[in-house]
């Protein structure tokens, strides 16, 4: 009878266990699927670069706030390093925000200030820890754009232009969906598949 | 006596050989080449297009990679094995580097090179890759590595984003060579 219980008492233990494991773990490569163009983006905080909480509302636009998830290390991010400060630079006057997201398990705060100062990145950048957020907006690579308007609306997901090489622009999709929001017109390109270096996840 | 005369003729010709095979063995070494990297051909979407769809009556298995992506270096190995291991079993193996085309003739070749990588190597050459990866799976974001396993009939039979599952894509091709064989 003893052994009857303990022997139900093991299987019990492992099917909890089997149900935690396999709900906790995600397959390998599966990223959460990004939330749709037009859904309202929930404010969320992470701490920034020197560990002070900063939630979405705060950092946010007057017309809008652009995400950005960004890495340290990853060439393809690196190569967007001067357009993404010149982005920033432009928009802030125009009333949007930028706001960078390093959620790679691998790249510390420290790394992720010391690179902002050397590329001369300008705009806010946060830390991610676990890419709970990355995980929420679905992000897969860096650099990868969202863009959200005063209402906290998602108006555009994806890349920010078509290439890593500054010379062979040929699409600007992030700047031409800011300029359409912010002259109050539909944005033609809701959405661009954005390449770079996978988005390393705890 | 007669001995002694034999003796002399044959340490003499031992020296000989002695001396000469090393210095021969030595200038050989010093005047063999350095291996040449492998080639690695720039393909456009359409040319990807072509590889993919072309008729060829074998499975093939492409593998997008760059030399930048920590997970694509690491499942590379596995991935030399597979084509040694299937190659001689009718499958057709590519790989299509993401990287940037100035990487062509440098950081690609030479890591394909250390990881012995004979498989046909391509390095997507285009300024906008989205049609490229639209093309090659509308669900797929781009995001690396991704592997694709076609039947002889260029049907899709397994695709992979991450890191592989040697054992489960090992398994497809099983299959899908076993139709051919």
């Amino acid at each position: 009878m003893r052994t009857r219980n303990l022997s139900i008492l093991f299987v019990s233990l492992f099917v909890i266990a089997g149900a935690v494991f396999s709900a906790g773990a995600r397959a390998e490569g599966e990223v959460p699927a990004p939330p749709a163009i037009g859904s309202t983006i929930d404010d969320f905080t992470l701490p920034d670069v020197d560990n002070k909480d900063r939630s979405l509302k705060s950092l946010a636009g007057k017309n809008g706030t652009v995400l950005i998830f960004i890495a340290v290390q990853c060439p393809v991010s690196n190569a967007y390093n001067e357009r993404m400060a010149k982005l920033a630079d432009d928009y802030n006057a125009k009333g949007i925000a930028v706001v960078g997201i390093n959620s790679n398990v691998a790249e510390d705060a420290t790394a992720v200030k010391a690179h902002a100062a050397e590329h001369k990145l300008s705009f806010p950048i946060l830390k991610d820890p676990g890419n709970k957020i990355a995980d929420r907006f679905g992000a897969s690579v860096t650099p990868e754009a969202y863009f959200i308007d005063a209402n906290n609306k998602l108006l555009y997901h994806g890349r920010i232009d078509n290439s890593r090489n500054a010379a062979q622009i040929e699409s600007n999709d992030l700047r031409n969906a800011l300029d359409a929001a912010l002259a109050g017109k539909a944005i033609e390109k809701t959405e661009a598949k954005a390449f770079g270096c996978s988005i390393k996840r705890a | 006596m007669r001995f002694t005369k034999l003796l002399i003729p044959v340490a003499l010709c031992i020296l000989l050989v002695g001396l000469t095979v090393p210095a021969q063995r030595k200038k050989g070494y010093a005047k063999k080449p350095a291996p040449p990297l492998p080639v690695v051909s720039a393909i456009d979407t359409e040319a990807l297009k072509g590889l993919i769809t072309q008729q060829r009556g074998r499975p093939l298995l492409v593998n997008f990679w760059a030399t930048f992506c920590d997970p694509c270096r690491d499942e590379f190995p596995d991935l030399v094995k597979i084509d040694e291991d299937y190659r001689p079993h009718s499958l057709d193996f590519v790989t299509v580097s993401l990287d940037d085309i100035d990487q062509i003739k440098t950081d690609v070749p030479k890591f394909l090179n250390e990881m012995n990588a004979t498989m046909p190597a391509y390095l997507l050459n285009v300024s906008d890759p989205e049609p490229a990866i639209n093309f090659v799976d509308r669900r797929w974001q781009g995001d690396l590595p991704a592997t694709y396993l076609y039947d002889e009939k260029g049907e899709l039979v397994y695709k992979h984003i991450g890191r592989v599952n040697v054992a489960e894509l090992r398994s497809a091709i099983e299959k899908a060579v076993k139709k051919t064989d």
